[in-house]
């Protein structure tokens, strides 16, 4: 475990990756705590810029962007966390049982999988959305935890297909290992990339899509997310008026945590792969290797 | 040949399952759905256009069989009904006049970003670890996380707001008349400028990504190491021998892909004040105009089934090997 942590933080990506990460789930958690301020409240006259009281400004509304900002990362990391959970254990559990089973299980939750695939994503959560009427942070999070399983399901199915045909499964098949140990022992500690990879990417997705969908009108403008602070900022005019304080606050907040995300798991990617890594880890693998022969040479020639 | 037939036959079902999400929709909801789908213009809609609509909905025949028979036949003769934020037009009618618009910027964005990132990601992989590699890798992933409303966002902030090089809104300047002069067609190409290039921006790491990981799996193959054996140039076994195998999952992206570039551009569209698709849609979510939602999440169904099918197709031309099946 050691070890893995070790590999894991000696690639500069993930460690980069994981230090934003930590950052934002940090703020979202203690933020609020620590303000104490409550982000609706009116502090100050409409659209005032960044001052030593306001460090971000405020809206149009006289709120304070930087307590909004702080407030919206706990509701958009929630509903991140929450909707990647939704969505890895449906794409996993689709997966494994179309990969394990085979047969006419496979035939149909795989084509059900890509008749999901390819309807548009972004439309079909707008109609579902616009029925669900002003649709809540919680709301929401199910919603596209709901649709976006598919591509988790595909590639969990098609590496459990790669192990299926491994002999160590074979060998416990033919012990007679009952299938919810195959599945669970022998399977799923094998799939854990495959899953983190999904879940981590499933977060980066969640976010991004909340944020879409509430700037285009289908949240909850009541509540405090990155979304609906750019659904009134882009209602306010913000951007015209020379505002950008009101828009560039959530918008760099909504980025930073999706470059942090996927950081994060192009790192674990070049871990698992090191054939994609990139001039930093090549260099360092080649220095690493350089040292290591000069060692070698120095114990040869004592 | 039964490849494309299978196809065929898929995406039909596809666009049937779409049908049926937005058939299922209303009647999931609380209370009389008829009242729900028309609540908010119960008043100001004509008897005669909410019966149609009604009609379309498939709402006037008897059992739910029935009424799900009917609507499909709406569906499949073309007939989405009325919109009602843009009464009296149907909504053929107002998606008809947004579709090009869509259609202009989201096909010029998907075409950019699939060459340059393609090219790009090409020779990446190719001087892997080189300066190319190192700064256009980690910018691409870091732009592929990078919702299409923050990019278009900026781009206004900066280019329209700030520096006032480009125009902020509209498709064309309003005081000219839509037609093949010179004036028109300059007017469109600056307006589209921004949309475009934001929307660009947003998908270029994808297809770079995408394009150098198969590279890189390419250039290990036999065939490669064979053709520098043989002393081929470089360019040669670049991108005849790698890229043009590592083409083929770079193009099974893009038909999936297209799903996303339309929800893209339909923020895109929000932002400018673009009157595509997009647009539209806005304006019909601000007055829960459920035939337009509806109708929308159709038609970009057909567009996305559409490209998968020309996707296939292409595929068939690619890889010789289906064209024997």
């Amino acid at each position: 475990m050691f070890e893995t942590l070790k590999v894991f933080l000696r690639n500069r990506k993930a460690l980069i990756g994981l230090i934003i990460v930590l950052l934002y789930v940090a703020v979202a958690v203690f933020g609020p705590l620590i303000l104490n301020l409550d982000p609706m409240q009116r502090v100050g006259r409409p659209h005032q810029g960044p001052s030593p009281e306001e460090w971000f400004g405020t809206t149009r509304m006289g709120r304070d962007v930087f307590a909004q900002v702080i407030y919206g990362t706990r509701t958009s990391l929630a509903v991140g966390f929450f909707a990647g959970t939704i969505i890895v254990l449906i794409g996993t559990c689709l997966g494994i049982a179309a990969g394990y089973f085979g047969g006419w299980i496979d035939e149909v939750i795989t084509f059900f999988t890509n008749v999901v695939l390819v309807i548009p994503q972004l439309p079909l959560l707008l109609v579902i959305a616009a029925f669900m009427g002003q649709t809540s942070p919680v709301v929401i999070a199910i919603i596209i935890g709901l649709t976006s399983w598919a591509w988790g399901a595909r590639v969990t199915r098609s590496q459990t297909l790669t192990l299926r045909n491994r002999e160590y499964i074979l060998a416990s098949e033919l012990i007679g290992e009952r299938p919810t140990r195959m599945i669970f022992v022998e399977l799923l500690p094998n799939l854990l990339s495959i899953i983190g990879f999904n879940f981590i990417g499933s977060v980066t997705y969640t976010i991004i899509t909340q944020a879409t969908l509430e700037f285009l009108g289908l949240g909850n403008p009541m509540s405090v997310s990155w979304g609906t602070m750019l659904y009134h900022a882009q209602n306010t005019s913000a951007i015209t008026i020379g505002a950008w304080w009101e828009v560039l606050v959530p918008a760099l907040a909504v980025a930073g945590i999706g470059v942090g995300l996927s950081l994060l798991n192009f790192g674990v990617d070049e871990i698992s792969n090191p054939r994609l890594r990139t001039l930093g880890t090549v260099a360092a693998a080649v220095r690493a290797q350089k040292k290591l022969d000069q060692q070698r040479l120095a114990e040869t020639n004592a | 040949m039964s490849f494309v037939i299978r196809r065929i036959a898929f995406y039909l079902v596809a666009f049937v399952v779409a049908a049926t999400i937005n058939f299922i929709l209303p009647r999931l909801m609380p209370g009389n759905p008829i009242d729900v789908l028309f609540a908010q213009q119960a008043t100001t809609l004509p008897a005669e256009a909410r019966q149609a609509l009604i009609e379309t909905f498939g709402f006037a025949s008897g059992p739910l069989h029935l009424q799900f028979l009917d609507y499909m036949k709406s569906v499949f003769t073309g007939d989405l009904g009325y919109s009602i934020r843009f009464y009296p037009q149907t909504v053929n009618q107002v998606l008809a006049y947004a579709f090009p618009w869509t259609l202009l910027l989201a096909g010029t964005a998907t075409l950019l970003a699939f060459c340059v990132g393609s090219i790009i990601g090409t020779y990446a992989a190719w001087r892997r670890g080189g300066l190319l590699d190192a700064v256009a890798t980690p910018t691409s992933l870091a732009l592929q996380a990078t919702p299409a409303v923050v990019i278009a966002l900026t781009a206004l902030f900066i280019f329209g707001v700030a520096l006032r090089w480009l125009p902020t809104g509209y498709a064309f300047n309003p005081s000219l008349d839509p037609g093949w002069t010179w004036a028109f067609i300059s007017s469109v190409f600056i307006h589209g400028l921004m949309p475009v290039f934001s929307l660009m921006i947003v998908f270029v790491g994808g297809y770079l990504v995408t394009m150098r990981n198969n590279m890189i799996g390419q250039l290990g193959e036999d065939h490669v190491t064979m053709g520098l054996a043989k002393g081929l140039t470089d360019k040669r076994v670049q991108f005849n021998y790698a890229a043009r195998n590592a083409l083929l999952p770079s193009v099974t992206s893009l038909g999936l892909t297209l799903g996303a570039i339309l929800g893209g551009s339909l923020v895109t569209e929000v932002v400018f004040n673009y009157p595509g698709l997009g647009q539209t849609l806005y304006l019909g979510i601000v007055t829960r105009d459920y035939p337009l939602i509806q109708g929308q999440l159709l038609i970009m169904t057909f567009a996305t089934l559409l490209a998968n099918l020309a996707v296939d197709l292409l595929y068939v031309f690619l890889d010789p090997r289906l064209r024997r099946a």
